[in-house]
């Protein structure tokens, strides 16, 4: 979340092209993994000349095994940078407004479903503990 | 005009950087010889690709043959002119969006990209454009020491200048000459001439070209460039602030521009100044600038002209009186002008609409 405000800053306030953009954020090491997706992509865009949408989706392709995330969330991180340069930075600032909102929503239901599985997990024990004693029994 | 080192660098910057892979390939194609007289390509969607050698129109092949024949042409798609226009926006249009809604993007290496579109308008106000449909690349050429001749006119003394205004039709070389004069004046010329302290106000970045706030041209060392900025608002914010010795400003026109002028000359600052027209009695005839070529308004007019792929200048005074005849031998190379030779009388003497006009008026004297 921090970043994309960072990246919202830079893109609607500042005007700065998406590659330097994105390789300012990379350098910032606050958020160690993704900094370093930022950087690869902000670099491939400079050197292949590629859109943000198709460094993106390199980079996040190439990242894969490093974030534990589900392939519905791969989906929609995805296409993250389908939409960015493309537009004046009205447009942008909607983009990244709509983006904060899809990751917030994925942050709760990650919540929700380390809830619903701690939950089950803490059962799960219960009921293991209770068949060691009745076996042990 | 890529006789010069830099100039060669930053013209294959360009191809690199910014050409969309087909084109890229047919400029690259291009004979070095026609390649050096290239100053502008035009990119149209569903268009052959066209390039202007040495002020003449030609069409491009997919493998740089050049023809007046838009059949053997390399067509381009609309695809490739909304690649080039993101390849040129660096995939950030919003970055760019201040030039887009001026008509043209200042590209790394100082050239310029004027684009064509569906105009979007917020109010009255000019937004934007999307829909591009035509691109024009002009190559930037800072021609060093192409103003060492005339400089001599325009000195009044070791630490003073004259007000000097250029005037030619368009595509004569009034920028080129004013961005070398600008770069002079900053850096003086040894003992005969010390360097003044030099603004420029560089309204539509053609004189500096800045890219990302960085001057792609060499205009000196004492020089202050304020960019984008309009001429009345520039020159009363270097006034306040800067406090220079001379203001250097491009194509003077606007109405408020004769208020502005004059607000430099009264605090005692030099001008120089660059103006379409084909003459000092045509600028005279101008509604609102004409005035600063009266009494007490420029006093050095330099005259732009071009015959036959000949460049000439002119410096005359205020009065009219010639200060020098200088023709200059920068006859176009061979390669292009050449080409024409062999086309029929009429064509080959219309030269430039520049020189015709220039002569049918009979000025300058």
């Amino acid at each position: 979340m921090e970043i994309l405000l960072n990246l919202k800053n830079r893109i609607c306030s500042l005007g700065i092209p998406l590659h330097a953009a994105f390789e300012d954020i990379g350098t910032d090491k606050t958020v160690e993994l993704w900094s370093e997706i930022f950087l690869n992509c902000g670099q491939i865009m400079k050197e292949q000349r590629l859109d943000a949408g198709s460094a993106w989706k390199k980079v996040i392709s190439e990242n894969r095994g490093l974030l534990p995330l589900e392939q519905a969330d791969w989906d929609s991180i995805n296409d993250f940078g389908e939409l960015l340069g493309k537009s004046d930075r009205l447009n942008q600032e909607s983009v990244l407004d709509m983006a904060r909102e899809s990751i917030a929503l994925l942050e709760k239901k990650a919540e929700e479903a380390m809830k619903t599985k701690g939950k089950l997990y803490r059962n799960l024990g219960a009921l293991c503990g209770a068949a060691v004693v009745i076996v042990l029994i | 005009m890529w006789h010069e080192k830099d100039g060669c660098e930053r013209f294959d910057e360009l191809i690199s950087l910014y050409l969309p892979e087909r084109i890229k390939a047919a400029v690259r194609g291009i004979k070095h010889e026609y390649l050096e007289e290239l100053e502008e390509l035009r990119i149209r969607a569903g268009q052959p690709l066209m390039g202007v050698f040495a002020g003449f129109d030609h069409f491009i092949g997919k493998d740089g043959f050049l023809s007046d024949n838009p059949q053997f042409a390399l067509t381009i798609s609309s695809k490739e002119v909304d690649n080039l226009f993101m390849l040129l926006c660096e995939h950030s249009v919003y970055a760019y969006q201040d030039d887009i809604s001026r008509g043209f993007i200042t590209l790394k290496g100082g050239h310029r990209a004027g684009i064509c579109g569906t105009v979007i308008y917020e109010g009255t106000v000019i937004k934007g454009m999307k829909d591009i449909s035509s691109v024009n690349i002009r190559f930037s050429r800072q021609i060093k020491d192409c103003a060492r001749d005339v400089f001599g006119y325009i000195v009044r003394n070791k630490q003073d200048i004259y007000n000097t205004l250029i005037l030619s039709p368009p595509r004569c070389g009034k920028t080129t000459l004013l961005r070398d004069l600008c770069r002079i004046v900053s850096s003086g010329t040894g003992v005969t001439f010390k360097g003044l302290r030099t603004a420029v106000i560089d309204e539509r970045s053609e004189l500096a070209a800045s890219y990302r706030g960085i001057p792609q041209n060499d205009l000196g060392p004492r020089t202050d460039v304020l960019d984008g900025c309009r001429k009345r608002e520039g020159i009363e914010i270097m006034l306040r602030g800067m406090a220079p010795q001379v203001i250097v400003v491009d194509e003077l026109g606007a109405n408020h521009d004769p208020d502005a002028i004059k607000m430099a000359w009264n605090a005692g600052v030099r001008i120089i100044a660059t103006a379409h027209a084909y003459g000092l009695d045509d600028f005279k005839r101008r509604l609102n600038v004409g005035q600063l070529a009266a009494k007490d308004g420029f006093e050095r007019i330099i005259l732009l002209g071009m015959d036959n792929g000949k460049r000439w200048v002119k410096v005359i005074d205020a009065n009219g009186n010639e200060l020098s005849g200088l023709v200059k031998g920068d006859r176009m190379p061979d390669g292009i002008h050449g080409m024409h030779s062999f086309r029929d009388e009429a064509f080959v003497k219309s030269g430039r609409e520049a020189a015709c006009i220039i002569k049918t008026l009979g000025d300058p004297a």
